[in-house]
């Protein structure tokens, strides 16, 4: 396997005396887009800014192919990294033309090489017509491709982009996002994007990472993150996640809403995560009452009531009437039992299937 | 792999943009430092202590009654031009700032002329209607006169950027709630806008205080004429140090008050939400009123004073030969000085992210009367010279080039640092990413957006060095003259005819500059 081309080992950093970012470590590899998901205010930008060398670390390590960058004693400078960075705002020069933004970085290169390059990136980004344009002059899309054409002139080892489709409306968003991505697997760069939509990210990502209070608390395939949340907390950030009270017997987790397997758990209190997709209409289910049905457009958000224990849940095809006693099932793959005696270690420490993943 | 040699330390780095900063910021606390220093640890001083509390009486009643008078002036203009539609309000929206175009010398000599005890205006008074006018220019009401027609553009434009930056929501709520349009004014106009009217007031009293050429021909002795008399009749730095020193101690005082006011109009303007104000049309005569009370202080301010210089100028024969000269140099300096004040400024303003000290310390030099600056100066001069003799001219023309940085250095930096806020955070950390080193990124995105701020920044420094004398008085090079000081020779000798010459020079050569500075201010914003 090749080396990452950005490493990040047990990184920290401390504002104050709180941890802004604790204990982080991740790879970034080439060809391979991971995304950063987590709430705001939980460190990602903070942890993005350590990567590029706009703030020292305070333990750990940062490497960028192979070279160590940061350690709590020595920085390497932004501008000696290859790190590219795309910021939320596109942060393009406004004194500068679309060329002359997206060659501002190549500054060591003769003019005519430096005039080619750019006029491939215009090419390759769909700019040719807007090269003379002043950055105010675009729109949101255009001038997103200009800041993520500027970062690559230099061909960096790492691209990383903060937040990068936040400040786009929304019927552009989507539209944008692909032929981003499209342009950023060609270019087949290390790729860190920060977001905090959920949505957004498993739809990107080919690793996920989940970040909150500073800490990283899961890395994996978006499926493995989603279905196989390290703790609840993690499942949370991925989406909604009723939480059910639960005992485990003899390997199967009882539910107020059915019996779901636990192999391998130890007999005892136990959480249940249920996602609101888990939830089924079964005639061999538990027995609960309808007690409100909300329309959401292409899904209803039914609420059941069962051994005094709320759950909501999303349901299509025509909803049952409020009111109605019905049985229900959870479905095994999208349930997750969390027994009470490994709370501890399941909040905090990260479950890394991100080797073998990649490996793949 | 840790091989960690060619990282740098990550916190300690030197950062060269902060340097310049710290050397700008430095360089105009020297003088300061100078006067302070000479002014404590000074050997004998020949003034009595008495003298000094009796010039520092003096100036504070000058600086309490110009603030007065310019307060309410320049709110009363400002609230007309904001709140109301009347014939020439356009055009009077920037007019009203050009009285900065004349140095306040240049008033008092107008001034003085005009009512003079033997001059024709009162000997046709008194032979016509019977009467005299119960006061002279010279003394402490007509400096009051005076230096209010000269400095109320300040709180003018102060006040003016206050009315418009308030919420219009705000006035309405106090007419729903029964206010007139007056009563509106005083009791939430007003009120609201009172950290501008602070910040403008405090502006126009500390060019009160600095002001030398007026008051001495005016015959009224402030503590800046004794910083100038001190050192030109006893030539004793350490007596000038200690007229200097309660200037200085007031100077960081009202700098403070502007600052502080500054803090608050921009914190109002932070919750404004801007709409085009419900402007109330006066017809008939308050329309008269309004058009007229503004038209009475352009003349007070600027139409009178240098008509009546240039009328009187055009009788003379003017020494043409010696004005090309004085207005060499003064076009000279005021190219040097503006070209060495806009770098230090740049160079505050692109390390003061990373300093903010070093702005506050230059401040404090725009808040001290250019006397002091000089005094503050004459130290080192005199090392200078005894270390170099021969070199008097050069040396002389750098310090006095230096005085009017360190001066003007903070007037320079605001309009930079307006500019810079177009620059965000991250377009600096996207030029770091993009292989620019902190000082390259500076040069390279930063530089060339505040171009335009830079050029506004070198007009202003320009306008003050054409007008400055004090400094120029103590600090030039012996038969340097500028425009400036040969106005203030003749005006010394009562040649009043012939000092209006170069004053009205003054005028001339700055007015460009000042109608270009005072339309930008008045069309920055909409609304009128």
């Amino acid at each position: 396997m090749s080396p990452p081309a950005l490493s990040v080992r047990e990184v920290s950093r401390f504002y104050g005396g709180r941890a802004a970012v604790a204990d982080a470590s991740l790879d970034l590899r080439a060809g391979r887009i991971t995304c950063l998901l987590g709430p705001s205010g939980c460190g990602k930008s903070t942890l993005l800014r350590l990567m590029a060398g706009l703030e020292p670390i305070d333990a750990g390590e940062i490497a960028i192919d192979g070279k160590v960058v940061s350690t709590p004693t020595g920085i390497v400078p932004p501008e000696d990294r290859g790190i590219g960075l795309v910021f939320q705002d596109f942060a393009l020069f406004p004194h500068l033309n679309v060329t002359d933004n997206i060659g501002f970085g190549l500054k060591a290169v003769s003019a005519e090489s430096r005039r080619q390059q750019v006029a491939a990136l215009l090419t390759r980004f769909q700019l040719e017509h807007l090269a003379g344009s002043w950055p105010h002059m675009l729109s949101g899309g255009e001038q997103q491709r200009v800041a993520i054409a500027r970062a690559l002139a230099r061909a960096p080892a790492a691209l990383l982009l903060d937040e990068p489709f936040s400040g786009l409306d929304g019927h552009l968003r989507s539209a944008v996002r692909q032929s981003v991505l499209a342009d950023l697997r060609a270019a087949a760069a290390a790729v860190l994007i920060v977001t905090h939509d959920p949505e957004e990210a498993m739809l990107i990502a080919d690793d996920l990472l989940l970040m909150a209070q500073g800490r990283i608390l899961q890395a994996g395939s978006p499926e493995d993150c989603y279905l196989r949340p390290a703790s609840i907390a993690a499942a949370r950030l991925l989406g909604e996640a009723s939480v059910l009270p639960a005992r485990i017997e003899g390997g199967a987790a009882h539910t107020p809403f059915g019996i779901v397997p636990a192999r391998g758990l130890p007999d005892g209190q136990a959480s249940a995560m249920v996602r609101p997709e888990a939830v089924r209409i079964a005639e061999n289910g538990a027995s609960a009452m309808v007690c409100d049905v909300r329309f959401g457009g292409a899904f209803h958000l039914v609420t059941f009531l069962s051994e005094g224990t709320a759950l909501t849940a999303r349901t299509t095809g025509s909803p049952p009437p409020t009111g109605a006693l019905v049985k229900v099932a959870l479905d095994p793959a999208r349930t997750v039992i969390y027994a009470d005696a490994l709370a501890g270690r399941q909040s905090h420490e990260p479950i890394r299937h991100f080797e073998s993943e990649s490996q793949a | 792999m840790a091989i960690t040699a060619h990282l740098g330390a990550p916190r300690r780095r030197i950062s060269v943009p902060a340097a310049l900063a710290a050397f700008a910021g430095l360089a105009a606390m020297l003088p300061l430092a100078g006067v302070a220093a000479a002014a404590l640890f000074g050997d004998t001083a020949d003034i009595a202590a008495r003298d000094v509390a009796r010039y520092a009486a003096t100036s504070a009643w000058l600086a309490l009654l110009v603030g007065i008078v310019t307060a309410i002036l320049g709110s009363l203009a400002a609230w007309l031009i904001v709140m109301c539609r009347f014939p020439g309000r356009n055009m009077f929206a920037w007019a009203l700032a050009l009285p900065l175009a004349a140095p306040a010398f240049a008033l008092a000599y107008a001034y003085a002329d005009m009512f003079d005890v033997a001059g024709p205006l009162r000997i046709w008074m008194r032979a016509s209607l019977g009467f005299d006018l119960p006061f002279g220019m010279r003394g402490l009401g007509g400096a009051v006169f005076v230096l209010s027609c000269a400095f109320y553009p300040y709180v003018y434009l102060a006040m003016r950027a206050a009315f418009l930056n308030q919420s219009v929501n705000v006035l309405e709520a106090a007419r729903t709630l029964g206010c007139s349009g007056w009563r509106a004014f005083g009791r939430v106009a007003l009120p609201m806008a009172r950290p501008a009217l602070a910040a403008g007031v405090a502006l126009a009293v500390m060019e009160t205080l600095a002001d030398y050429g007026a008051v001495q021909f005016l015959s009224v002795q402030t503590l800046t004429t004794g910083v100038v008399r001190a050192w030109s009749v006893y030539g004793s730095t350490v007596s000038a140090a200690r007229f200097a020193l309660p200037l200085l101690a007031t100077a960081a005082l009202l700098l403070w008050i502007e600052r502080r006011g500054r803090k608050g109009s921009t914190h109002e303007a932070g919750n404004a939400r801007w709409r085009a104000l419900g402007l109330k049309t006066l017809s008939g005569v308050p329309a008269w009123l309004a058009t007229g009370f503004c038209l009475l202080l352009l003349t007070a301010g600027l139409l009178l004073p240098v008509g009546w210089l240039l009328a009187h100028a055009l009788d003379t024969r003017p020494d043409w030969p010696r004005l090309l000269r004085a207005s060499t140099h003064s076009l000279g300096l005021g190219t040097a000085g503006a070209f060495v004040t806009v770098t230090l400024a740049a160079m505050l303003a692109l390390g003061g992210r990373r300093l903010p000290m070093a702005a506050r310390l230059a401040s404090l030099g725009y808040a001290t009367p250019g006397a002091v600056m000089a005094i503050g100066l004459l130290a080192p001069a005199g090392v200078i010279w005894n270390l170099m003799p021969g070199s008097g001219y050069g040396v002389a023309i750098a310090l006095l080039i230096y005085a009017y940085a360190a001066r003007l250095m903070a007037a320079a930096l605001e309009p930079i640092d307006a500019g810079l806020t177009r620059v965000t955070p991250s377009m600096i950390h996207a030029a770091r990413s993009l292989g620019r080193s902190e000082i390259g990124g500076a040069l390279a995105v930063e530089l060339p957006i505040v171009r335009g701020a830079m050029l506004t920044a070198g007009l202003i420094v320009f306008i003050d060095v054409l007008k400055e004398l004090p400094a120029t008085l103590i600090l030039r090079p012996f038969n340097f003259d500028t425009l400036a000081v040969t106005a203030n020779n003749y005006a010394l000798d009562e040649r009043l005819e012939q000092a209006g010459v170069p004053s009205v020079m003054i005028v001339l050569l700055v007015l460009p500059a000042v109608i270009w500075l005072t339309r930008k201010i008045a069309l920055s914003r909409p609304g009128f």
